[in-house]
């Protein structure tokens, strides 16, 4: 028999102590989610390295604590050092060849869509992107709205305009996020006059052809509605999920109920709903007023089944970043719809998370030819 | 019939013979059909008139021996098949074709 010398850790007792730190979402342990990538010993001092799914995980402090306090316990020990990384998994079915896009530095393609105009779709997308982009993450923004373009005016790019290189598109760069649009490519004020094919060329084109480099999430300003650009992206594009926005008033659900119908006939999985111009939220005193039906999107989340990631009141500020080209986000990082805005986007990247360890990833585009 | 779990999908092709095909499912059902039988079950706009879902296509100018050239999934929904009489529009839904399945299971199923 013999005596460890009191300030030995045995590197199995921190790992069966950090058992018991549980990933909220995925319900399991962060040992054998593999998440523990790093576990250094020495004169007791222990230093461990946890990656997680997504660099905007909204418990990431918590599991932190956690796996302090607990390998604080361990026989031994006298010093703990967490370190907190994060690797986003790759959700976007690709596929060997054919008519599809394929895009495999992308590791989620996000398609943020509503059935109706006018709910305030572009400036939920350009804030998400920019919350999630705050936690670290690689984010890349394409404007899907060929005819009506707004994320230029709303990222501040209104005079940059697309750089080709050879075959590929140079997106334009802003607040660290990669950008495409149709209004990059043409005059401003000039209206784009196409027909349904020449869309799907154009997107398909600023999809393919961009030159997005490594990203962790490209979120997909829709146009609203259901038709060429819905196609396009749910034939041949590798869509990860999708994020429907609405209004709470019945004339919006009727129209987000269809787009929602659309994604879940073409079996994207639909990743959450949002309700913006949820009552109306004051300057001064911060109050909310109620000043439509509220509840709507929740209603329809419980109705499809699937999640509601929240409810963003209408407020002033918002429509002037936006206008000025600085989403609120970023233009006041402390108000209350900036802090609903990152709550929201932390909560939608876990789901993303919980999805690619989900049966859905498990998609893998097929084909075969046959032998006559 | 219900509508298909969200996350079933095809996970293999295989070609039986020169006129059947099969097609293995991620919920562990094996499916088969007769290749002609699913070329006259095109639901494009081509074969089936849109608003009143006549039927277009005339089964008499389809060829006995018509098969696959190729086929491909389209997004995470359908199945495209490249016909071998030129037909290349139908795209077959994985729910549609769930529905087709001609395994003595679903005949009798479906009878």
């Amino acid at each position: 028999m013999f005596f460890r010398k009191s300030e030995e850790i045995k590197s199995d007792d921190v790992l069966n102590a950090l058992r018991h730190v549980i990933d909220p979402d995925l319900n399991r342990d962060i040992v054998s989610l593999g998440f523990v990538k790093k576990l250094e010993t020495l004169d007791g001092e222990v230093k461990v390295t946890i990656e997680l799914t997504t660099p905007a995980c909204p418990v990431k402090e918590q599991l932190k604590e956690q796996a302090e306090q607990l390998i604080a316990k361990v026989a031994g020990v006298k010093k703990v050092e967490v370190t907190m990384t994060a690797q986003v998994r790759h959700n976007s079915p690709q596929s060997p060849q054919g008519n599809r896009i394929q895009l495999p530095n992308v590791k989620n393609l996000i398609a943020v869509a509503s059935g109706k105009g006018g709910v305030g779709k572009s400036t939920v997308t350009v804030n998400l992107a920019v919350a999630l982009a705050e936690t670290g993450a690689r984010v890349g923004l394409l404007d899907a709205d060929i005819y009506g373009p707004s994320i230029p005016l709303m990222m501040g790019t209104r005079k940059e305009r697309v750089f080709q290189d050879g075959e590929k598109l140079i997106p334009i760069e802003k607040y660290g996020i990669k950008m495409m649009s149709m209004g990059y490519a043409v005059e401003e004020g000039k209206p784009v006059i196409w027909r349904g094919p020449m869309v799907h060329g154009a997107l398909t084109q600023f999809l393919s052809q961009t030159q997005w480099g490594e990203l962790d999430y490209l979120l997909v300003d829709m146009p609203p509605g259901t038709g060429d650009a819905q196609l396009t992206m749910s034939q041949t594009a590798p869509v990860s999920g999708a994020v429907i926005v609405t209004t709470p008033q019945e004339v919006s659900l009727i129209d987000a109920r269809k787009g929602l119908a659309m994604f879940q006939s073409v079996k994207i999985p639909i990743l959450g709903i949002v309700e913006n111009m949820s009552g109306f939220i004051c300057g001064h005193c911060e109050e909310v007023t109620q000043i439509f039906s509220q509840g709507g999107g929740q209603k329809l989340a419980d109705e499809a089944n699937v999640d509601f990631l929240g409810a963003l009141p209408l407020d002033p500020r918002v429509a002037v970043a936006g206008d000025e080209g600085m989403p609120v986000v970023l233009k006041n990082p402390d108000c209350e719809v900036a802090k609903r805005y990152k709550t929201m986007a932390g909560k939608l990247a876990s789901l993303i998370s919980v999805q690619a360890h989900g049966p859905v990833k498990n998609f893998q585009p097929l084909e075969m030819s046959w032998q006559s | 019939m219900a509508e298909l779990n969200a996350s079933v999908h095809p996970v293999g092709f295989r070609q039986v013979g020169k006129k059947n095909l099969g097609i293995v499912w991620s919920d562990g059902h094996n499916a088969f059909y007769g290749v002609r039988k699913l070329r006259l079950a095109c639901r494009c706009a081509g074969c089936v008139e849109e608003w009143t879902n006549r039927p277009i296509l005339d089964e008499k100018t389809v060829p006995e021996e018509v098969h696959p050239k190729r086929m491909e999934t389209v997004g995470r929904y359908a199945i495209r098949f490249d016909w071998s009489d030129g037909h290349t529009t139908g795209i077959y839904t994985f729910d549609n074709l769930r529905k087709l399945c001609e395994c003595p299971q679903c005949r009798t199923a479906s009878a």
